[in-house]
């Protein structure tokens, strides 16, 4: 890297420059001249004083934390440029190697810079956005009946979109269409290829220090400003005090700050893979099942987990066996539940607990890899006593009403339980928490809650509502993919926080007595100006008196 | 009920104020430029912001749970996420254009909250069990306090292309009934114009090449605001969207659902990603990121309004027809 000392300088015309119609004219005092400091006026000896600075880019860059204010020379310097970012800047240096090697080669290359085209990768975005959307508006994972019915070919949508379309297109079941995947697939490869075709050069890049040695470079800059009767030493100084790395060299001065807000995007990008590559984990190595178990009875985890994908590898924790000790539902006072909660206990083989853990929404349990999730309820059975008879356990079956309340149901015959229409008690319930009851006639009875113990007698018999059963719905799953994906979600977070970090450089140049500056940054643009004016309202100016200023000009020049 | 009593008298307190503060930036953007009105305008929002943040306080008092449970709620979240906005560049300088932007967003959310179609649910309700979780906190605020910022950043780049579109406009003959519409513009962009700078400009040159050098200033400044608030609202939607996501791995089972709110939460994630990007590149930068913004402002009210009325899917929490 040393070796690619590679003036460019010329070639960093700014194409970010709009306006600077008020540019200040340097202007030069002849009364008042340059007065350097007395280390200053001694250009032979070289000083260095470091002072430290807390630059927050996590080690990413190698530069040294101190900041070096020295004659010494510099790191090789080159622009860092903004042209890099458009991609396909691939450095090409294959000399000709003969042979299939090198067509291989070549083509790679030519693959690399035509996916790290970023007007491909936005139209891959758009893309996916458009399928995404397309994908809630067409009903996913219904019987082909219902396309037939919704999409019929006598009457198109829009004129020409049928489900003809829709099942050749698989957009049925859009979020694992091939042509959705596939795109989601040409994306990956466009983050990668871009990633390292264009930002890990960009990190290269922006490692070096560049210093401007023209002043009209400098003042081409998005914000620049003419200092007259002022020292380069001093505004490296202040500059350091706002937390730039600040590096001089002779009468050239190079500052940045914030240049891990640069780097990060480089991180959002591999945060991004590795969410995909979790996310494809995931897809293709997960057991998923879920089952609906009455308080009392056992499962075996394997006979309800079903592998998702070719790389779903069972392992010995599917052997245990469930129990579900208790099913229960707390709630509110006005008689909405507010949680559902399972006592779970697991059994190994050989039927000794090994774990034992109430579950409730949001609060699973996790065991050897499996999570065992409470998601569903229902009412299993009713235990009543009939004329202090029983108790007989009704089971009850799930009624389907409008709205999407749940309501459950059971009848006890009374009478001829043989005769083609039989009549009996209805009860109804909504909760665990209350019976309604209907006599013979489909009249309204009374309302019970389980527990109370308190009869009620309908059609002359007497009925004691003892206990409600209730079924817990449980989802079970093993995902290899969710530490990965957690990694890329973490890393995501941090490094889009990063991001907002603005990467500010400012170069300066000791003119005469007048001190040229100029600054761009990457993101802060409307904030950088006001920023920089109150530095520069810091810079001393120099009063003089002009033995010494005639000794300084003779120096500098 | 104190508490309803409470409630109404700073809704309506805020609603009449930024009501007022409205009018104000209407006199002031159209017909004259007075000190005195605009300082007044900036009290106001600052009083508005206090009973917003009021109201919510008095909503979580009483209801015992973070006021972020249902539609009403998050309605009420989002104008106060748009008075923050307001409030942050208000301390830095003068910044009249966002607030003349963000005074309407507070009035529309306030005031379809409050609105008629709503009532039935100005009575807080209880958590259902997937949403009592600390998850809540975290990703409703992150989520609103995304989408306030992306709608405002997406409104100044609709302002970018009204601009620059009426420039186009300009040049056509049948125009010159549009010219009133001009003129309101002509004053949004004068009032930009520093006093001294105002001077020199009609000194130096002709009046129509300084309206077009302030046109593009004026432009080119709303267009970093709206980069700058764009990219804070990337952040927070992208730290809701993965926080929703560890949330629902906690309790739906799986941290993606292609469920139609999520879905369209990373539909307006992947609009919002295509604007960063499309900055990046010189060639394509202005109208073009405007254009992909302003996509993204319609796509967020499909996401946070769009899929609630139609209720579906694992979010229905917050549809219109709760209960």
């Amino acid at each position: 890297m040393m070796s690619l000392r590679n003036p460019m300088m010329k070639n960093y015309s700014n194409q970010c420059l709009l306006k600077t119609h008020f540019l200040k004219v340097p202007t030069f005092h002849p009364f008042f001249k340059f007065n350097t400091y007395p280390y200053a006026s001694n250009r032979t000896q070289t000083l260095s004083f470091t002072i430290n600075c807390n630059l927050k880019n996590k080690g990413k860059n190698l530069l040294s934390q101190k900041i070096v204010l020295s004659e010494a020379s510099p790191p090789p310097l080159t622009q860092d440029n903004d042209d890099i970012i458009n991609g396909g800047n691939v450095p090409v240096s294959s000399k000709n190697k003969k042979g299939l090697y090198g067509v291989v080669n070549k083509l790679t290359k030519k693959v690399l810079q035509i996916l790290s085209n970023l007007p491909l990768a936005i139209g891959e975005m758009f893309t996916i956005a458009f399928l995404m959307g397309l994908g809630t508006f067409i009903d996913q994972g219904q019987k082909p009946e219902f396309y037939f019915q919704n999409y019929p070919e006598d009457h198109p949508v829009l004129g020409f979109f049928t489900w003809r379309w829709i099942f050749f297109l698989g957009f049925d079941h859009m979020y694992s269409a091939p042509i959705f995947l596939g795109m989601l697939a040409l994306l990956g490869a466009s983050l990668i290829a871009c990633t390292y075709t264009t930002q890990l050069p960009l990190i290269k890049v922006s490692k070096r220090w560049s210093f401007m040695h023209s002043s009209e470079a400098i003042r081409k800059q998005e914000f620049s400003e003419s200092l007259p009767r002022a020292s380069i030493q001093d505004v490296g100084t202040i500059l350091m005090g706002a937390g730039y790395e600040v590096f001089l060299k002779g009468p050239t001065l190079y500052a940045f700050r914030g240049l891990a807000g640069r780097l990060a995007p480089v991180g959002v990008h591999i945060a991004l893979l590795l969410i995909m590559g979790g996310g494809t984990l995931s897809a293709a190595g997960s057991f998923r099942g879920s089952v609906t178990v009455p308080q009392g009875l056992n499962f075996v985890v394997g006979d309800v987990l079903g592998p998702t994908g070719f790389l779903s590898i069972p392992t010995d924790a599917f052997n245990t066996e469930i129990h579900v000790n208790r099913f229960s539902m707390d709630y509110y006072e006005s008689g909405e539940v507010s949680q559902f909660r399972t006592d779970l206990s697991l059994l190994n083989m050989d039927g000794k607990e090994v774990m034992r853990k109430t579950i409730s929404v949001n609060d699973p349990l996790r065991y050897g890899g499996i999570t065992i999730y409470q998601t569903d309820w229902s009412i299993s059975a009713l235990q009543i006593l009939k004329d202090n008879e029983g108790p007989y356990n009704l089971a009850m079956a799930p009624l389907k009403i409008n709205g999407d309340k749940k309501l459950y149901g059971t009848f006890l015959p009374v009478g001829d339980i043989n005769s083609p229409d039989v009549k009996g008690i209805s009860m109804l319930a909504r909760d665990l928490q209350s019976i309604v009851l209907y006599d013979k006639e489909g009249k309204f009875a009374g309302v019970r809650r389980p527990n109370s113990k308190l009869p009620i007698n309908i059609d002359g018999s007497e009925i004691v509502v003892v206990d409600a059963i209730g079924s817990s719905g449980l989802d079970l799953k093993t995902d290899p993919g969710v530490p990965v994906v957690y990694a890329g979600f973490g890393a995501l977070m941090l490094t889009t926080c990063i991001s907002y970090l603005s990467h500010s450089q400012i170069w300066a140049l000791q003119d005469g007595t007048t001190v040229v500056i100029g600054g761009k940054t990457n993101r802060a643009k409307l904030e950088f100006p006001d920023e920089m004016n109150l530095l520069l309202d810091k810079i001393p100016e120099i009063v003089e008196s002009s033995s010494l200023s005639k000794k300084t000009d003779s120096m500098v020049s | 009920m104190i508490f309803s009593t409470l409630e109404h008298i700073l809704t309506h307190i805020s609603f009449s104020v930024i009501s007022i503060v409205i009018s104000i930036h209407l006199i002031t953007l159209l017909v004259n430029e007075i000190v005195g009105l605009y300082d007044l305008s900036k009290k106001a929002m600052i009083i508005t912001f206090f009973c917003v943040t009021g109201l919510l306080i008095t909503r979580w008092f009483f209801s015992g749970h973070l006021p972020f449970s249902d539609l009403y709620e998050s309605l009420i979240f989002l104008s106060w996420g748009f008075s923050i906005f307001h409030m942050v560049p208000c301390f830095k300088k003068e910044k009249n254009l966002l607030s003349t932007i963000i005074a309407p967003s507070v009035i529309f959310t306030q005031g379809f909250a409050t609105s008629g179609l709503l009532t039935k649910m100005h009575q807080s309700v209880i958590l259902v069990p997937a949403l009592q979780s600390h998850w809540l906190m975290m990703h409703v605020s992150m989520m609103i306090l995304g989408y306030a910022a992306l709608l405002c950043g997406s409104l100044l780049s609709v302002a970018i292309l009204v601009i620059t579109f009426q420039e186009v406009i300009q040049t056509l003959p049948f125009t010159k009934n549009l010219d009133s519409l001009n003129k309101s513009f002509d004053f949004v962009e004068i009032k930009y114009m520093n006093m001294n700078e105002r001077n020199n400009v009609l000194r130096k040159t002709s009046f129509s090449s300084s309206r077009n050098y302030y046109r593009s200033q004026f432009i080119q400044q709303l267009d970093r605001w709206g980069y700058r608030i764009i990219s804070l609202g990337f952040l927070f939607l992208t730290i809701g969207i993965l926080s929703g996501a560890v949330w629902a791995n906690e309790a739906w089972g799986s941290y993606w659902n292609w469920d139609p709110k999520e879905t369209w939460a990373f539909i307006t994630w992947t609009i919002f990603a295509i604007y960063l990007h499309t900055r990046k590149k010189k060639k394509i930068e202005g109208v073009n990121s405007s254009i992909v913004a302003s996509i993204g402002f319609l796509i967020i009210w499909i996401c946070y309004l769009g899929i609630n009325l139609l209720g579906i899917g694992l979010h229905s929490y917050g549809s219109f027809t709760s209960n």
